[in-house]
């Protein structure tokens, strides 16, 4: 038994969601040995290793939900080594992943509650395996909200799915866009605005909300403090902090915030955990 | 607990009797002086009365760099093998073997770190009192950790005291015994230390204070050369790189020794770094030192070997600043 050991898995589709960033799907070439976890089977919020042979390992947040088949969606921007590699990858080709690791939201938690999500940029990853996890469970959930904010209006991430969701009786969708730019049609209105505006006029009860955010981390030092003003408290929120995460079992020492390391009691912290650590936002 | 004895006269037949066991390493003084934990062959002196070695025996449980896993296409990505001929490290200080203790809860815990415990599993432990100087710390900030190992030496002035611990340690008697001389004592002397007492530091769990001006005191003269944390024997951060083979196909997976005082220890991809100043950078580092963190939160890892304030180039120090912020603790 090895966990730094990676499993084979073969790329079966990259569908291309903006010029920088594709939503890859995976699938396990290889069994996890016995009694070891399957890379395949996880919590949104949480992330697994990815390897690409001569370019190394980097942690990715699932993006999908668990699927009867397997398979794994992971949602990559170009910005390193090894999503640069991968972004030169086809389907058919063959990487390697382990996992999973790390704490994801609690969906425990969350039911019997209304969930508000807020994405910024690539946050829209992590937060679309979890808003697929709770509309898979629709019923156990109150009400759901979305607000998602990107660059452009090009910049948005699953536009095909915004559209489907923005057809949804059983869920509330809000697009904000740093700048002004030709919306897709078929999408609700994208605000000129920063992700904190679409809270303006949002009905929300904070006795009953959970909030899950993730996004850049400036993004966090605006949206915490108008969700605190709106009564939310720090246990109900929940964030997803990125670090750099080497070995994802707590041994490298590279993701701690403050006492706390991001790759075993993370990447989804309570915001009461981490209010009185320094830098941790 | 039950001591032998073993006259100097016998410490080369001592050393002898230890390479049959394995592999045998010691303190050995360089021709530049310094002190290094490296191979004992016959005719080889260890030095067992010089205060620290240059690198803490960490080396031989994370090696400053190694090959972690290599790939191949035919066969994915698989572990090297590891040597498991037992080694023996001969003459550990209580602070050493305290780190060892350390890093063993840290890498043998779940998930346990498959490298490591493959080069923990070989080693025969023999540790050794000594003499405190004024740059060790293990009197006024005690370490809370064990200073576990299969035998331990007190030396004094007319040759060994022994003790034996484990099933290691077992094995150890069972190939000295026609050496060992019986004691009717049953204690070591107080005079030979070989633990830090029972009075450690508990870690406070306060958030430290930004704006103390040690942190920027700190910062303005470090020079960012990393040998606080090379040195230091419970510093464990690693990177992990990857390097692609040059027929174009296989690739090695290396982990290397970091240092949480340079800037790119807290970098992502994109280039974003967590810890952007020095100073912050130094409180990750105290943090860690002296509060612990991940599944050892609350545990200080400083043993007080001293060896960051030696090869500190400025002479940096962290623990007067934890003199006074820990010792208010309970």
């Amino acid at each position: 038994m090895n966990p730094s050991l990676p499993l084979a898995a073969c790329i079966e589709a990259i569908q291309h969601l903006t010029d920088d960033t594709s939503l890859f799907t995976l699938q396990l070439a290889e069994r996890p040995a016995e009694h070891q976890p399957s890379p395949a089977h996880f919590q949104p919020g949480q992330f697994l290793q990815l390897s690409l042979a001569g370019a190394g390992e980097a942690p990715i947040s699932y993006c999908g939900f668990p699927s009867k088949n397997g398979s794994i969606e992971l949602c990559i921007r170009r910005a390193g080594r090894v999503t640069a590699a991968l972004h030169a990858l086809a389907p058919g080709d063959q990487v390697a992943v382990r996992g999973p690791f790390g704490h994801g939201f609690p969906l425990a938690l969350y039911a019997g509650h209304d969930v508000l999500m807020m994405a910024g940029g690539l946050g829209m990853a992590p937060l679309r395996s979890l808003l697929l996890a709770l509309l898979h469970q629709r019923e156990r959930y109150g009400r759901l909200t979305l607000l998602y904010g990107a660059k452009a209006p090009e910049a948005l991430l699953f536009k095909h799915e915004l559209t489907d969701l923005a057809n949804r009786k059983d869920l509330q969708l809000r697009l904000a866009v740093d700048r002004a730019g030709d919306c897709p049609s078929g999408l609700p209105d994208c605000r000129v605005a920063l992700l904190p505006a679409l809270l303006e006029g949002l009905p929300l009860d904070p006795q009953r909300t959970v909030v899950a955010l993730c996004g850049p981390p400036a993004a966090y030092r605006f949206l915490v403090p108008p969700l605190l003003e709106r009564g939310i408290s720090p246990q109900q929120l929940h964030l997803s902090l990125e670090r750099r995460m080497h070995c994802g079992m707590g041994h490298c020492g590279h993701c701690a915030v403050g006492t706390l390391l991001c790759c075993t009691d993370g990447p989804v912290f309570a915001y009461n955990a981490l209010q009185t650590i320094e830098g941790a936002l | 607990m039950t001591l032998s004895a073993l006259s100097y006269n016998d410490l080369p037949l001592f050393l002898a009797r230890l390479r049959t066991l394995g592999e045998l390493h010691g303190p050995v003084r360089g021709s530049d002086g310094a002190v290094r934990f490296g191979p004992l062959p016959p005719g080889l002196q260890p030095d067992l009365t010089t205060q620290r070695s240059l690198l803490p025996p960490k080396k031989y449980l994370l090696a400053p760099s190694e090959t972690i896993l290599t790939y191949h296409p035919a066969t994915g990505y698989q572990a090297p093998p590891q040597p498991k001929t037992p080694l023996v490290l001969l003459g550990i200080h209580p602070c050493d073997l305290a780190a060892i203790v350390y890093l063993d809860r840290l890498f043998l815990a779940d998930p346990p770190d498959p490298t490591y415990t493959a080069r923990r599993d070989r080693l025969i432990l023999i540790g050794s009192s000594c003499t405190p100087d004024q740059y060790c710390s293990c009197q006024q900030l005690p370490s809370p950790l064990p200073t576990d190992c299969d035998l331990f030496l007190y030396q004094q002035a007319d040759g060994l005291l022994l003790r034996f611990e484990g099933p290691k340690g077992a094995l150890l008697r069972e190939a000295l015994q026609d050496l060992l001389q019986s004691v009717s004592a049953e204690q070591p002397p107080a005079s030979t230390r070989d633990h830090f007492g029972n009075t450690g530091v508990a870690a406070t769990h306060d958030e430290l204070d930004p704006n103390l001006p040690d942190w920027q005191q700190l910062a303005d003269h470090c020079l960012g050369c990393g040998a606080c944390s090379i040195s230091c024997p419970t510093c464990s951060c690693f990177e992990v790189l990857e390097f692609g083979g040059l027929d174009g196909c296989s690739a090695e997976r290396l982990r290397r020794w970091d240092n949480c005082l340079f800037k790119s220890h807290s970098e992502v991809a994109g280039g974003h770094s967590f810890q952007k100043d020095r100073a912050q950078r130094f409180r990750y580092r105290y943090r860690h030192k002296y509060h612990g963190y991940g599944q050892l939160r609350g545990l200080p890892s400083c043993v007080g070997c001293g060896r960051c304030r030696v090869q500190c180039p400025t002479g940096l120090d962290l623990r007067p600043l934890a003199q006074r912020l820990e010792r208010s603790a309970p």
